[in-house]
């Protein structure tokens, strides 16, 4: 049951509905009941695997807590002890639906360059819908019991719900146990005020993904399904939709799962502030997928050292946390490459900048210059949008082809009308532009203020006029149905 | 303050729903069965003696224009491409909630269809063009699966993709250039081809479930309305769709049922597959394709059809009542007069 679908939009009116008139002590019953429930639509079996990897992880946080409490010196060995078995259960179940092939063809190829054939059984296992958000929020939670910044979950129930959590459930935010958890045992009453905001973050949601996202995606779908056909400007074009199509398509997601928190009673945590607008890729990082980074941040990063050692020990922990990121994202080369070039980017940046400060100071460049920030975020969108080339092609050598074909340029694309014949008709292609516009334009004005309290305290035949239009903007300019096609979420995918 | 939130709610929902349902008539799909539907269904203020129900084969192969100018005869082609046999019943429901007890003439070709549900965009042309009604809520419950359900009852959600092709035609309809037809539509085309006849047989196949439902509604509906009820198989290169995963294998075996259930209840069955050589149907000039007769070749099965009606029925000839004046003025627009060349009577 997608976001985008009919099904949902009669379920959660009546999930949230049940939710307000059940009596409290029952309300976590109803949300685990309607969370599986949800779970199951897409699939009913890899349910035994959510299950699994919950009551690990639960059984672990009780027996981590145990061990705590023991004085006999076998503590701290204990903890680890389960910690282990708790990590190694769920990342191989992880490991074993998303990485099993990867890995099987990687070792055939290791062997192959050493001269032994060996042919690796490919498995094709369907991996569960959301397999890798819940497997990090189980971790995180591990994590947290273990090194006491959260305490244990004694209800099997409600850790279960705190996994398993419909509204986050498919694509994150990626929750951690020490924000999220405590909110179960919150007794929520419907507020009004409330309603209308989390329904205005799922309205805005439902137009990134509806409006700007799959229409933008029909062009990207075109170039990139046929890389050898493409060049020059379709390439270029292709990639800057493919930008903002995962923004949209993300940001989307995101907003529909936290406005849908937000009707519940629930804080979810933002996952995107604005990314395009970050003047460096070390921004960037802290504006796109930021439940995710934060989690890299917390359990691998700092854990490997972070910044506090040599040069060369914080260069390679930059790049194995980006490499990880990427494979997290895919088992596949080109989401290697993808995440090493981002971690490259970040060494390479830490490597020149004693020299770009000396630079900006000799030529007296004021780092608060609207232009000098508008310059440092389009660098940084160009470099961003560079590495989403092997995020979004198929394959390693698909994404070299794309690159070489970037670079052979026809002028006349500019105006014989190529662009229009890459599966967006003329007015498409506007309507899409359009949406990037309005997407760009509402995170520019969003800056430093709220703009759905701005919107709310407007006077009300405003915002029904403006509520009844964009309503109507979804139904006709959407990309859904049966004979336009409506898409996935991408991050579903992972 | 429940009250109010839910009163807005509902208002809001209210507001939403009429602006969707306003702006549905002006993104469906216009077709040339638009004009045609419109004009039989809701805006002719004619009365039919005869009405033609069915697929594309009834679309092309009887010419209410033929028979208005052979004897006189009114009536209407209501048959749209790919009608599955569960639409022309709600769609029969829905002629007769205006003409009561014409003669219904009913093409069994689709009763060979064994998909429950047909092609969407077939089975759209008949709901789109349905006024909302029960009868409509009920086409859609039986005609399309559950999760079309929403696209069929609000077409906006459907057809909304057609926001950057809407014309001036999408937002006032006319179809003053289809009305004359009387529902009728037949290529120009010449096949060329000879059929490839099949073997007589003595085989019966079975109608699959869901349609041998609707041809017994259908049958209950003529005693219950009390209106004559006519079977009809056009002539068409069975070969074709013998091919396809979603029809009956042997055509034959299956019209062999329907002979049966035909005599079982009492009602004619006029297979003109097996009516080619009399009614001198020249199969490579009078189809347009395989499967479809040609206006040369309707003029024949019409006109064929015509002298049975004739025959059979005590119907009304128009021709010459001063009421009717407008059925020539139409005539004069109809391929029957400016392809078939079929002559006004004087004194018309």
């Amino acid at each position: 049951m997608s976001f985008v679908s009919f099904r949902f939009l009669l379920f959660f009116p009546l999930v949230t509905f049940l939710y307000f008139v059940i009596p409290q002590k029952f309300r976590w019953i109803w949300l685990l009941a309607a969370s599986y429930y949800f779970f199951m639509s897409w699939d009913a079996y890899p349910v035994l695997f959510l299950f699994l990897s919950t009551v690990i992880t639960w059984l672990g946080g009780i027996l981590t807590a145990k061990a705590g409490k023991r004085s006999d010196g076998k503590a701290d060995f204990l903890k680890k002890a389960v910690l282990a078995v708790s990590l190694a259960a769920n990342i191989g179940i992880l490991c074993t639906f998303k990485y099993l092939d990867f890995f099987g063809e990687l070792g055939s190829w290791l062997c192959a360059a050493f001269g032994v054939q060996a042919a690796a059984p490919r498995f094709g296992l369907a991996a569960p819908v959301g397999i890798s958000f819940y497997t990090f929020r189980v971790l995180s939670y591990s994590m947290d019991v273990y090194r006491g910044d959260a305490p244990p979950e004694r209800n099997l129930g409600k850790y279960a719900l705190f996994v398993s959590f419909f509204p986050q459930l498919v694509a994150g935010p990626i929750e951690k146990a020490k924000n999220f958890l405590p909110q179960f045992a919150e007794a929520h009453s419907f507020d009004l005020e409330r309603a209308k905001r989390g329904l205005l973050k799922m309205f805005w949601g439902y137009f990134e993904k509806m409006v700007v996202a799959d229409r933008l995606g029909k062009l990207v779908d075109t170039v990139y399904a046929a890389p050898q056909s493409h060049y020059g400007l379709e390439v270029a074009v292709g990639t800057v939709f493919f930008a903002f199509q995962l923004y949209c398509d993300f940001d989307g997601y995101s907003n529909i799962a936290l406005g849908a928190c937000e009707i519940l009673g629930f804080r979810g945590s933002e996952n995107f502030k604005r990314p395009y607008f970050s003047k460096s890729i070390k921004e960037f990082w802290k504006r796109w997928h930021i439940t995710l980074g934060s989690w890299f941040w917390d359990y691998l990063y700092l854990p490997l050292g972070g910044n506090r050692c040599s040069k060369l020990r914080h260069g390679l922990n930059l790049m194995a946390v980006f490499i990880v990121c990427g494979l997290w994202h895919g088992a596949a080369l080109s989401f290697v490459a993808w995440g090493a070039l981002h971690g490259l980017y970040q060494v390479v940046g830490l490597l020149l900048r004693p020299g770009k400060n000396r630079l900006e100071k000799r030529l007296n460049i004021r780092q608060n210059a609207l232009w000098f920030k508008a310059v440092r975020a389009g660098c940084t969108f160009v470099l961003v949008d560079f590495a989403w080339i092997f995020f979004r092609a198929d394959g390693f050598r698909q994404a070299v082809l794309l690159i070489r074909n970037l670079f052979r340029f026809d002028p006349a694309a500019f105006w014989n009308g190529t662009l229009f014949g890459l599966g967006l008709s003329a007015p498409e292609f506007w309507a899409g532009v359009v949406g990037i516009a309005v997407v760009a334009a509402v995170g520019f004005l969003g800056r430093g203020r709220d703009l759905r309290e701005s919107f709310l305290s407007r006077g009300r035949v405003f915002r029904w006029t403006v509520c009844t239009a964009s309503v109507l903007a979804i139904v006709i300019f959407g990309v859904y149905g049966p004979i336009s096609g409506s898409g996935q979420f991408i991050y579903s995918q992972f | 303050m429940a009250r109010k939130t839910v009163f807005k709610i509902f208002a809001f929902c209210l507001a939403v729903g009429v602006v969707l349902t306003a702006l549905s008539k002006v993104f469906v799909l216009k077709t040339v069965h638009t004009g045609d539907l419109q004009e039989g269904l809701y805006l002719s203020d004619d009365s039919y003696d005869v009405v033609f129900m069915g697929g594309s084969h009834m679309n092309g192969g009887m010419d209410p224009n033929v028979l208005w100018e052979k004897h006189g005869i009114s009536s209407f082609n209501y048959a749209t491409g790919g009608q599955p046999i569960a639409e022309t019943y709600h769609l029969l429901r829905e002629v007769l909630q205006k003409h009561k007890n014409p003669v219904v003439v009913l093409d069994v070709f689709y009763l060979a269809m064994s998909d429950p549900y047909g092609d969407d965009a077939w089975i759209s042309i008949p709901l789109d063009n349905m006024r909302f009604s029960w009868n409509k809520l009920e086409t859609i419950r039986d005609c399309t699966p559950p999760s079309e359900w929403i696209y069929s009852l609000v077409p906006i959600l459907k057809y909304h993709y057609r926001w950057s092709e809407l014309t001036i035609n999408d937002l006032f309809y006319d179809n003053s250039a289809r009305y004359y037809a009387k529902g009728f539509g037949a290529g120009t085309n010449r096949y060329g081809k000879p059929m490839t006849a099949f073997a007589d047989t003595e085989e019966k196949a079975s109608i699959p479930a869901k349609n041998l439902e609707y041809l017994n509604k259908i049958i209950e509906l003529s005693k219950s309305e009390n209106f004559p009820l006519v079977f009809v198989n056009l002539p068409c290169d069975y070969s074709d769709t013998d091919k396809d995963e979603d029809w009956v294998d042997d055509c034959e075996a299956l019209f062999n049922t329907v002979a049966d259930l035909a005599e079982q209840n009492g009602i004619p069955f006029l297979d003109y597959y097996d009516k080619i050589k009399e009614i001198g149907l020249d199969f490579p000039n009078d189809m347009n394709n395989a499967g479809h007769l040609n206006v040369w070749g309707a003029g024949k099965v019409s006109a064929h059809f015509g002298n049975y009606l004739k025959q059979n029925y005590s119907l009304a000839d128009h021709r010459y009542e001063p009421s009717y004046a407008q059925w020539w003025t139409d005539y004069r627009k109809s391929s029957a007069y400016c392809v078939l060349h079929l002559p006004v009577p004087s004194g018309v």
